[in-house]
């Protein structure tokens, strides 16, 4: 039973930081209609800001210099790189395959400065844990939870009640009927990534936290396990990408936790699962969880 | 319709570009591997391959300055450099002056294929390959070469071949040295359960091998957990393991992994000893949080003692490289590395006397070493290609304040059962 408390609780975690990232890519989707593969250099790439900083700013600086950057760059990428390509269904599959170009540069500067180092992000959890009746929890989880729901909460609110909110939705629903609107498209797009980088920089310090040793080039990579979460929520829907990462980071610490028992599913299911999770959603629901409105756009 | 012609005239000219670049390449390839195959006399009456000129001797290294194994890299890049600054100083081997190409492939494979075929032709033999995938594409191209290669990695699927040397221990044998140690020091007893967990490929099925028999024979049960590289959160591995009730747990991972297993294992009350495979340590885990659990739980299986180890060789070599490279740690990447690049040197002195310095020869050379000990660790018999070349192992243990991170925790030993596994297989 401890065991099964244990595996949902870090399940859960995982599914908050998870949630970040795909909130991410879906806020992306909605805004753009590009699936953004750069996502986990600019994760790393606000990791890695936070990790040089964090000596001479302190992490809150640090951290708040690095979320400011990474949104910046996130935004200046869509707005002089991307957005030359145009706003329809068409170039936004070109623009897709830009941001893999994207990636690969922001990826081999950035592997090339971490070395094989494990970088300290200089968070204030260190090592710390809770009891939390018969179940030990890392703080840096409970806070990843914590700040995931309010971050994730703000952002949602950001969607309802402020002018960009609409405006983005209105750009989602219909590209030409927003824009004769007066809908500024290209500052709304270019919001949208401001706002993904910012929440990429934010994951990047809870995946380098404690229960993972720091921050080494591979955690960006980290980010593609989001990616069925925001699949599986459906593109278009953030409520979907919240689901979906639960569901993923829940199925993750569960499977590699009762490994022994799915044994006949042969050793290292772990890695598989989420992608067989994701497969059978969209077998019995082809437009994700929450994604009814957005099948039209794919 | 003027511009589609226009597009016309400039794919005309983009094809015709491409094939002289092709052209020009391909004649360039072919009067490289000419000048390479034969076997000559020198002015001196050595007999002379690839790589051996009138005053140079050249090596060649495939490493990976750019990818995931790029501090090890520069380790052994530097420490190897250092060893053939130090022996030109001293005039060089057979009068000649020794020099090393080194080659990044970033831990691609494609890669380095490409740079193997690129340095192959010019160099006598390779004192550094990095990474498993690597060594297993290049196998048939080594040995058609007869190129003496020392891979820095250690599986024993590379034993068996003339040209490859794996230096020291085996994977294996070093688990069968870390369930020795467990049941002779931490009081692991028949009918316990150890975990292991391991990377996918070659390093970890090899040392899941070496696990498995060692605690076969001394009644234990071993659980195994698959990860991968990219996997540095290991909690869910942690619980799955304290159900099983492990009294001890294994790893054959990398550093980060280890970092993640020690620290997460201490914080959720799950207290045991645990015992990693050479690699799964570097000197930069000392800064992470987890520094105090590591060196509380952790002792690692090693063929080459702790940097910071009194042996007088070693003493020398840290001094000499801190001096040449104050700003670099010293890890067991420079050990190695400095370590295979004398054993290299012993080879072409010892065919450079026995009057040639063709690829062939220095194979035979490297062969008939049976007690090649370059006092930076144990001695090494090269004369069985299906033996690991030692079967001794230390016993290391973090220490964030020694040189390297680590210190000696146990003298070098063969392991019980190591020679019954061996001559099992």
């Amino acid at each position: 039973m401890t065991g099964l408390l244990d595996n949902v609780l870090g399940g859960l975690a995982l599914g908050a930081v998870y949630a970040l990232v795909a909130l991410g890519f879906v806020v992306i989707f909605k805004a753009s209609g590009v699936l953004n593969f750069a996502h986990g250099s600019l994760l790393l790439f606000g990791g890695y800001l936070i990790a040089v900083l964090h000596d001479d700013l302190g992490f809150a600086g640090a951290l708040a210099l690095s979320v400011l950057t990474t949104a910046a760059l996130a935004g200046a990428l869509d707005r002089f790189l991307l957005q030359r390509g145009g706003q329809d269904a068409h170039s936004a599959h070109v623009q897709t395959i830009v941001t893999i170009g994207i990636d690969i540069v922001l990826l081999t500067d950035l592997a090339r400065r971490i070395g094989g180092d494990l970088l300290s992000l200089g968070d204030p959890w260190g090592d710390a844990v809770t009891e939390l009746g018969p179940v030990t929890v890392a703080d840096s989880r409970l806070a990843a939870i914590v700040v995931s729901a309010v971050v994730i909460g703000g952002v949602f609110a950001l969607f309802r009640f402020t002018s960009w909110g609409l405006s983005l939705r209105a750009a989602a629903e219909d590209l030409e009927a927003a824009a004769l609107m007066g809908v500024r498209l290209g500052r709304v797009r270019a919001g949208a990534w401001c706002l993904a980088g910012a929440l990429a920089a934010l994951a990047a310090v809870f995946l380098a936290a404690f229960p993972a040793p720091g921050l080494e080039r591979t955690t960006g990579q980290i980010a593609l396990n989001a990616f069925p979460a925001a699949i599986l929520g459906g593109l278009a829907s953030p409520a979907g990408a919240l689901a979906g990462s639960l569901v993923i980071g829940l199925t993750e610490a569960l499977v590699v936790g009762y490994q022994s028992e799915l044994h006949v599913l042969g050793e290292g299911f772990g890695d598989v699962a989420p992608y067989a999770v994701m497969l059978l959603v969209l077998l019995v629901r082809p437009t994700g969880l929450f994604g009814a409105k957005g099948a039209a756009r794919v | 319709m003027n511009t589609t012609h226009r597009n016309r005239h400039r794919t005309a000219q983009a094809v015709l570009v491409g094939a002289l670049a092709l052209l020009l390449a391909a004649t360039g390839c072919s009067s490289k591997a000419e000048s390479g195959d034969k076997s000559d006399k020198a002015a001196d009456g050595l007999r002379t391959g690839p790589g051996v000129g009138a005053d140079t001797i050249r090596l060649g290294a495939l490493t990976d300055l750019t990818g995931p194994y790029a501090t090890l890299g520069k380790s052994i890049v530097q420490a190897q450099q250092m060893w053939a600054d130090e022996v030109n100083a001293d005039g060089g081997i057979c009068d000649r002056k020794v020099e090393i190409v080194v080659k990044d492939h970033g831990y691609d494979v494609q890669k380095a294929v490409t740079a193997y075929a690129d340095i192959a032709p010019d160099v006598v033999a390779l004192p550094q390959v990095i990474g498993s995938p690597v060594v297993a594409a290049l196998l048939d191209d080594i040995e058609r070469d007869k190129m003496l290669t020392f891979p820095q990695a250690w599986a024993a699927s590379l034993l068996g071949k003339d040209a490859i040397q794996v230096l020291g221990t085996t994977y294996d044998v070093d688990m069968i040295a870390a369930v020795d140690f467990l049941t002779r020091t931490k009081g692991l007893k028949k009918g316990d359960t150890i975990g292991h967990v391991y990377f996918e490929g070659d390093y970890g099925a090899n040392a899941l091998e070496g696990s498995q028999w060692a605690a076969g024979k001394a009644g234990l049960k071993v659980t195994g957990q698959k990860i991968k590289a990219t996997d540095t959160d290991l909690s869910a591995q942690v619980s799955a393991l304290r159900k099983e009730g492990v009294k001890a747990v294994l790893i054959s991972a990398g550093p980060a992994q280890t970092a993640s297993l020690v620290g997460v294992a201490a914080s959720r009350g799950l207290k045991v000893p645990v015992v990693s495979s050479a690699p799964g340590f570097a000197p930069q885990l000392m800064k992470t949080p987890a520094a105090p659990a590591l060196a509380a739980m952790l002792n690692i299986v090693s063929a080459a003692p702790a940097v910071s180890s009194d042996l007088p060789g070693v003493r020398r070599m840290v001094a000499s490289y801190q001096k040449k490279y104050p700003k670099s740690p010293v890890d067991s990447g420079v050990l190695s590395g400095y370590n295979a690049a004398q054993l290299m040197g012993a080879d072409l002195k010892k065919a450079c006397e026995a009057g040639g310095l063709t690829r062939e020869d220095v194979v035979e050379a490297h062969r008939a070493q049976t007690n090649a000990d370059t006092g930076l660790g144990t001695p090494q018999n090269f004369s069985d290609v299906d033996r690991p070349a030692s079967v001794e192992t230390y016993v290391l243990k973090p220490d964030a304040k020694a040189v390297g991170g680590v210190v000696n925790a146990e003298d070098a030993h063969a392991a019980e059962g190591v020679e019954e596994y061996l001559s099992a297989q």
